[in-house]
């Protein structure tokens, strides 16, 4: 940080300009959570039981698949978006913060990946 | 990191409902992220895997830890439930006058524990539903 003038100290310490668009796809993925979290436990509610054949030959219906598939790319990405925030906030070190970021990022991609190669699966018939 | 003025942190204010509902709500929904989506994936995982694996997650599932976590994650589920529509709302712009305010900031996690309540009760009245 400069010695020099009053504006001089701040110049270039402002805003990313990339907060309104983080602040709207987290309020855009909430409502998606919203409605698929509570398909999700309502679901799991109504499920005569929890087994292994209920429960896999439920989700590899048309409809739960989908619905499933969207659930984890919204949970996911409205985790991605809190997660960031929580790092921004507890990281103050710019190079431990690239990294623990880059690190979530390979965490939720890779997550998501699986989740939904999972579904998949189930639903294309690939699962034993 | 640039020499910034920093904002006066938790010990200096009186606490109110609205700074718990405000904790809560990063707590339960950080949680939900690194503990809840691990939960998620382990379970598609296992389902996609087969019987042997889905049958070992629901030994852990079922294990008295694995209730506690999964009883937690509910907790986290309502409470960061309750109160992202609460900030749907204050998003809006209303609730902001200080009854609305106080009263919402209460009712939110109440809220979300009465609904932990009533899911587990629901599950449990349900015979070898696990």
């Amino acid at each position: 940080m400069g010695s020099g003038t009053s504006l001089g100290k701040v110049r270039g310490l402002g805003s990313s300009h990339a907060g309104a668009h983080h602040w709207l796809l987290q309020r855009f993925t909430a409502i998606g959570n919203v409605v698929l979290t509570i398909w999700l436990v309502t679901s799991i509610m109504l499920l005569p039981d929890l087994g292994y054949a209920t429960v896999s030959g439920w989700i590899s219906q048309p409809v739960p698949a989908t619905a499933m598939i969207l659930l984890v790319i919204c949970t996911f990405w409205h985790a991605r978006l809190g997660l960031q925030v929580l790092i921004e906030d507890y990281v103050e070190n710019s190079g431990t913060k690239f990294g623990v970021i880059a690190a979530l990022n390979l965490a939720v991609i890779g997550g998501g990946a699986f989740a939904i190669f999972s579904v998949a699966r189930l639903a294309l018939g690939g699962a034993a | 990191m640039a020499n910034r003025p920093l904002s006066p942190h938790l010990q200096i204010w009186r606490w109110g409902p609205h700074m718990l509902v405000s904790i809560l709500h990063r707590v339960s929904g950080d949680g939900l992220a690194i503990v809840g989506l691990a939960v998620l994936v382990w379970w598609l995982g296992a389902l996609a895997s087969g019987p042997e694996a889905y049958n070992a997650f629901q030994t852990v599932a079922t294990s008295p830890f694995g209730y506690v976590v999964l009883v937690g994650l509910t907790w986290a589920f309502f409470t960061h439930m309750m109160s992202g529509l609460r900030h749907f709302v204050l998003d809006i712009g209303a609730g902001y006058e200080l009854n609305a305010n106080k009263i919402w900031s209460i009712a939110s996690p109440i809220l979300a524990i009465l609904l932990t309540a009533a899911f587990w009760g629901f599950m449990l009245s349900k015979q070898g539903v696990i």
